[in-house]
């Protein structure tokens, strides 16, 4: 890896936009990867080799916010300075020399409107190279289920706050098994559980972001 | 037996709007940060510099609203566990009627900071501004759940003047009381109470309010919230809480 492609991901990891943010502290005056990238990509460097360079970065500081050293604002910062990145990638995306992994259907299920926690979630699973659908809150089934067959291929993300709205988790599930019996589901939210998620015939559970994206890149095929 | 029509209030129910100033809420950044760090690192000045930003503009973003009703409690405990206030049949579940059994009136209650917070935060986000984004959510959850704690002092007053005693308050979507009953506690209000309107889920908007019930009467206790005793036995709000004290989180203690 070059020293470049390692500060695009150290930024990212730190949460460094660009040389104007006084974020963080310790790295005011610095270039951020806004102008990283642009240089990266003026000296040549592939694409595909800033976009892993990212996924490293975010991978460090989704595992670093699951083990508690960083937090919410850190975590949103990185995914920022992600953005930066993101916007210089844009055209490659739209010539086709660059692909998403896949992508991820995700929504905070019917009767509840937590969203940061899913915020979160999402900002870190395209963080990490995927192209998430987010459907906000409040997500009736049938909305779902119209996704998953607008996006043939894709997984789906839960999220449920209220143990009460849990039962709609699970009417979710399996409403969408019934459906698209092959699509993979993960589910997460403060008072999902790993059993309850076996519970709800869900394929996975991740108690934070960075465990969607493990779940993803272990169980979706990559088209 | 739901007989949500028999009761309305403005027909002889008062209802009671209770100023409150943001101001009076006494907002710190401690509040804002708290669980926002392990203890041992604190946060970056950066976002201090937000937090103070935001509080900067407290007074023109947020319009706290709040209010309440006094209805007669009922509470069969025999019959499927629906209390009954005013004449309407709420399915609180065991745990919440437990708390509130020897209760002979129920305050029930609505409270919101208004839109602006709301729409100022997806706003944040709009602009690629996460973490502002976050913080300004952050601070019109802690602002909803002081405005909450003040309404609840403010009836624990006016009830003491009456020699009565308060419990603590509870949620539609409290332990196992399904959020859809708050289309009933709704219907005790009239119409446009406090500017709230419910969806269709029976989710309230503006999304930064808070509704419920705190009972009333010469024999009631002020009891923290019990997690112990709810059938969802692996849920992770009870792994976090039940470990070391029988309390549950309350509110917005992120
Ligand atoms: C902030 C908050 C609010 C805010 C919402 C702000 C928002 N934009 O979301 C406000 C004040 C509006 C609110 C309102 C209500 N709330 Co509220 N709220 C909370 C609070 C304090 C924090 C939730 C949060 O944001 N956590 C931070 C995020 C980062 O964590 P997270 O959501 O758990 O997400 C993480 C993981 O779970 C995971 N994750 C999340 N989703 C997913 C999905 C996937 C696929 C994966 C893999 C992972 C994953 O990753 C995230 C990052 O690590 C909780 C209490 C608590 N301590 O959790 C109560 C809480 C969830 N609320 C509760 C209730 C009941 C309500 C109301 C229904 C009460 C009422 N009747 O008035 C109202 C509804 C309001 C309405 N408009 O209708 C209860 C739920 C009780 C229960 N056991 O079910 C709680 C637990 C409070 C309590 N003490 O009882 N609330």
């Amino acid at each position: 890896m070059s020293e470049l492609i390692k500060q695009i991901a150290y930024c990212i990891e730190r949460g460094k936009v660009n040389k104007m943010s006084p974020f963080p502290n310790d790295m005011k005056e610095q270039p951020g990867t806004d102008e990283l990238t642009k240089q990266a990509i003026e000296e040549g460097i592939g694409p595909d080799v800033i976009l892993e360079a990212c996924n490293d970065g975010m991978q460090k500081v989704g595992d670093k916010f699951g083990r508690n050293e960083v937090f919410v604002p850190e975590l949103l910062m990185a995914a920022k300075a992600m953005n930066a990145v993101m916007e210089h990638l844009k055209p490659f995306f739209a010539a086709g020399n660059l692909k998403v992994k896949g992508k991820f259907v995700l929504g905070t299920v019917a009767g509840d409107l937590h969203d940061i926690g899913k915020n979160l979630v999402s900002m870190v699973v395209e963080g990490n190279g995927w192209q998430v659908i987010d459907l906000g809150v409040d997500v009736k089934t049938e909305k779902f289920i119209s996704a998953v067959k607008e996006n043939p291929g894709c997984a789906v993300g839960l999220s449920a706050l209220l143990t009460t709205t849990m039962a709609n988790m699970e009417k979710t599930v399996s409403a969408i098994r019934e459906e698209c019996p092959s699509v993979k589901i993960i589910v997460g939210g403060a008072p999902v559980t790993m059993n309850s998620a076996k519970r709800m015939g869900a394929d996975g559970y991740s108690p934070d972001p960075q465990g969607a994206v493990t779940f993803l890149n272990q169980s979706v095929s990559i088209g | 037996m739901i007989n949500s029509a028999a009761i309305r209030v403005g027909n002889g129910t008062p209802v009671f709007n209770v100023k409150i100033d943001v101001n009076n809420l006494k907002i710190s950044i401690k509040d804002v940060c708290s669980r926002m760090s392990n203890g041992t690192q604190s946060l970056d000045a950066h976002f201090y510099e937000i937090i103070n930003e935001i509080f900067a503009h407290l007074s023109e973003k947020c319009r706290i609203r709040a209010g309440y009703v006094i209805c007669p409690a009922d509470f069969n405990l025999t019959s499927n566990r629906k209390s009954k206030v005013g004449n309407i049949h709420f399915n609180m579940g065991k745990i919440v009627t437990s708390q509130l059994k020897n209760a002979v009136q129920m305050a029930v209650f609505a409270c919101t900071i208004g839109p602006d917070m709301e729409n100022w935060s997806r706003h944040s986000m709009e602009q690629d501004n996460p973490a502002e984004s976050y913080l300004i959510d952050r601070t019109a959850s802690v602002l909803t759940e002081k405005a909450v704690d003040y309404l609840h002092e403010y009836i624990g007053g006016e009830m003491a003047k009456q020699n009565l005693l308060i419990t603590n308050r509870y949620s539609p979507g409290y332990c196992d009381w399904p959020v859809s009953d708050q289309h009933l506690l709704f219907s005790l209000f009239p119409h446009n109470f406090c500017g709230i309107r419910l969806n269709a889920s029976a989710l309230m908007h503006p999304i930064k309010s808070v509704s419920g019930v705190i009972g009333i009467g010469p024999d009631v206790e002020f009891k923290e919230y019990m997690c112990n005793r709810c059938r969802i036995k692996e849920c992770t709000y009870r792994r976090k809480h039940v470990k070391n004290t029988n309390t549950i989180i309350r509110g917005i203690a992120l």
